[in-house]
């Protein structure tokens, strides 16, 4: 979808008279569902962009295996997404950024969920690709907050093994039948998940960064150089 | 009395016996190799831990994390462009390379399309961070295998594409000139004609490689037939770029996938692939690579259209809520950013895929069974970057 | 040996001492992130060398080494490797903190892996800021602690524990 030459403000006007209608996604999401029926709970579709699928949690390892069958052998890459807004806000409570902002609230909202809906706090995301197709897709499960276990996809993909270690340190997502889950990245004394909400950055708690004070000005307004780059 | 027979027989009895004992003594299986964080040969802080029978690698195990810094946490923290600034950092020689798949997702979240002469001159400098990549890679693979010169021309001329980089953007590397809508600054006078000049050196550069290195017989003694990926393997680790061409996989995100915001259609080039899969495929098509991208450069800088460099966008960037992924052909293979946002001047969540990352998960099941020269050779050829590994 | 113990080192043999020491330096590279790329311009490329400065790149261990420098971001995992490095260098040893992830962490100063600054585990001479630092930059502060050196106190310097054999 190209918004041909528009220079307007991003807040999106919608300038689509006619809805684009992707079939080969549309095509693609309609086989998915048959192959896998009642384990498809959510499904999103940006046209002539991507696909989002979100699956029951049991049929997580099926769900790849049928769409290695279908064609889609390129193991992207897989993950998780924390949906709990953070209860730290940004972090950046510097008087800066208040000005630009207005007084924050420091209450965080609730726990929304993205494309393909959602139920719970975590969520598991893999992509996968085919290439003769040049067709990708997302997957996305939901994982109960108590339970935090999903199959592992290393039988049919076996890049998916190092990501997978690396989603059980960061998160705390256990892969159940995966060979070695250990800790990847971070040292083994290491305690906590960090890229969960709820686990603060201590420089910042310690020392509140100014966020917003180093914009540059437009180029091509101001003369003068002001303002730092980084 | 022992009659002759059993003589030779307890001879050879006891000579066994001594062979036994020697090998004993020798202990040859089960010693444990550790290469790095700190090697020659790694490209940066990786670590292998390879348990050898002899020469002959039964395992290996890379550990990485010795340059973990937690990207993807610091995303959460920061406004857009400041992580345009940090993302430089991850594929540190081809610097301009990462923030270009950020600034397009995020510019897809936004529904802004940069203007056509700021699109035209993003790709050049796409394909000039990628000869700066890449042409260090065959400088510093040489240097692994033990051909000291070509590191030094490596060098020499990559001075070249850097002094290019730098008078249009302002630093040898880790530019941060892109920005969400455009880029941060028009070209200066002359520069078109200068790279013209610096791309005739790359190509002398790829010329001497390819004489000196490629086609010595050393080289390829060394190289051809070693570290053989197939292609569905290689699929299943999720290689990409070079690697996945080396192995024949007709696949280059530039030309089959090129999202909106590069112009790749508007220049006359080719994807170089290799049947073989072994270490001389990947080199020989990066090198091909390297060459076609000074290719690509000169179409492109003759067709720069005029205009501005920049689209209107608001002082302070809030990119409306939504998900979008974007995967480019970055010089170490692809590379993509999944940017969630929720309406917000900082994202919700990025998660980088970073292209050695997969490259490296490969190494398990390639080493086995090479000896341990060969797999340096191996991870040469695979080329990775520690920062892209780690994030 | 008595004499540098003792404090009684006469000031021209300082001075000599200190110029033939200053123009010798033996470099090892701790080249960790970006800035090794810089640093590797500085020592390998012919057009920022750093040979004229009499400064050797190559030493094949750090036990050989007189200075040595750390050129990227230093993590919490990588730290303690820092440190045995340090150690193995025989004295009088020189640290140079290249770039601002060595200085103090740099960008990634909220990390949680990362070392804010590897002046927290080994103590640093000359800090050489920027990110990264030109070339130029660097051979700057090795120019600088050329300086240092010529300037230097060898009684003071030298930590005063007596070498036991046996």
């Amino acid at each position: 979808m190209s918004s041909a030459d528009t220079t307007v403000e991003p807040d999106a006007v919608e300038a689509a008279e006619v809805p684009v209608v992707d079939e080969r996604r549309e095509a693609l999401l309609a086989s998915l569902v048959e192959a896998l029926g009642d384990a498809v709970v959510g499904s999103h579709i940006r046209p002539l962009d991507d696909l989002w699928v979100r699956v029951d949690r049991e049929a997580w390892p099926t769900a790849a295996a049928t769409l290695k069958d279908m064609g889609f052998t390129f193991f992207d890459y897989l993950s998780a997404i924390d949906w709990l807004p953070s209860p730290y806000g940004r972090d950046m409570d510097a008087q800066e950024d208040l000005v630009v902002s207005g007084a924050e609230p420091k209450v965080p909202g609730p726990v929304e969920q993205g494309y393909a809906g959602g139920d719970t706090r975590f969520q598991v995301i893999g992509r996968l690709y085919s290439i003769p197709d040049a067709l990708g897709v997302h997957l996305k499960t939901d994982l109960p907050d108590d339970d935090l276990r999903v199959g592992s996809w290393t039988p049919h993909f076996r890049g998916a093994n190092w990501h997978e270690r690396e989603c059980f340190e960061m998160f705390g997502v256990e892969f159940t039948g995966h060979p070695n889950l250990v800790k990847l990245y971070l040292p083994a004394d290491f305690q906590g998940h960090p890229l969960r909400k709820d686990f603060p950055l201590l420089s910042r708690r310690v020392r509140p960064w100014p966020g917003i004070v180093d914009v540059e000005p437009m180029p091509g307004r101001d003369d003068n150089e002001e303002g730092d780059g980084e | 009395m022992t009659d002759l027979s059993e003589r030779d027989q307890m001879a050879y009895i006891a000579a066994r016996a001594a062979d036994a004992r020697v090998n004993i003594d020798l202990e040859t299986e089960g010693m444990t190799l550790n290469l790095g964080p700190q090697h020659p040969a790694t490209h940066g802080t990786l670590r292998i831990v390879a348990k050898l029978d002899g020469e002959q690698i039964i395992s290996a195990e890379p550990i990485p994390g010795y340059m973990h810094r937690g990207y993807e946490k610091l995303t959460e923290v920061r406004t857009y462009p400041q992580i345009t600034a940090l993302v430089n950092r991850i594929d540190w020689l081809g610097s301009f390379a990462n923030e270009v798949p950020f600034i397009l997702a995020a510019e897809k979240l936004m529904d802004v399309e940069a203007p056509p002469r700021a699109q035209h001159i993003r790709t050049i400098l796409f394909e000039l961070a990628r000869i700066a990549n890449i042409s260090l890679f065959l400088g510093d693979f040489g240097l692994q295998l033990g051909a000291l010169t070509m590191g030094f021309y490596a060098f020499r001329d990559r001075e070249h594409v850097l002094n290019q980089i730098e008078s249009a953007t302002g630093g040898r590397f880790h530019p941060n000139f892109d920005r969400i809508g455009g880029l941060k600054d028009d070209l200066p006078k002359g520069w078109i004609a200068d790279t013209k000049r610096a791309m005739v050196k790359l190509r002398d550069l790829c010329d001497e490689t390819q004489t000196l290195m490629v086609g010595n017989e050393i080289f390829q003694a060394r190289t051809r037939g070693i570290g053989v990926i197939p292609a569905d393997v290689a699929l299943s680790y999720g290689l990409s770029g070079a690697n996945l061409r080396g192995s024949g996989v007709d696949w280059d995100l530039r030309r089959d996938a090129c999202p909106p915001g590069l112009v790749y259609d508007k220049a006359d080039w080719k994807v170089w692939t290799h049947p073989d899969g072994d270490c001389f495929a990947r080199t020989w098509v990066r090198l091909q690579e390297t060459r076609e991208a000074t290719l690509i450069v000169d179409q492109l800088l003759d067709s720069i259209p005029a205009g501005p460099v920049m689209a209107k966008v608001p002082r302070i960037i809030k990119v409306p809520a939504g998900e979008a992924y974007v995967e480019t052909e970055n010089p170490l293979g692809a590379m993509g950013y999944y940017v969630v946002s929720k309406g917000d001047l900082v994202p919700f969540r990025v998660k980088i895929r970073t292209p050695s990352f997969n490259n490296i998960s490969i190494v398990p099941w390639v080493a086995k069974g090479v000896y341990v020269p060969d797999l340096v050779a191996i991870l040469g050829s695979l080329y990775f970057i520690l920062g892209d590994i780690d994030r | 040996m008595g004499l540098v113990e003792s404090g009684r080192m006469p000031k021209s043999v300082s001075k000599l001492l200190n110029l033939s020491r200053k123009y010798s330096i033996w470099a090892y590279q701790w080249g960790l992130a970006c800035c090794a790329i810089e640093m590797g311009a500085a020592f390998a490329s012919p057009r920022y060398d750093v040979m004229r400065l009499g400064v050797i790149p190559f030493p094949a261990t750090p036990r050989q080494a007189d200075l040595v420098v750390i050129a990227g971001t230093v993590t919490d995992k990588l730290a303690p490797a820092v440190l045995r490095l340090y150690e193995q260098m025989p004295d009088p040893k020189y640290v140079i903190s290249m770039g601002s992830c060595a200085n103090c962490g740099g960008p990634y100063w909220d990390s949680y892996s990362v070392t804010k600054g590897v002046d927290q585990i080994i103590p640093v001479d000359v800090y050489v800021p920027g990110c990264p630092p030109r070339p130029e930059a660097l051979l700057e502060g090795i120019v600088l602690l050329q300086e240092r050196i010529a300037n230097e106190d060898m009684s003071a310097r030298w930590k005063g524990d007596p070498i036991v054999v046996g």
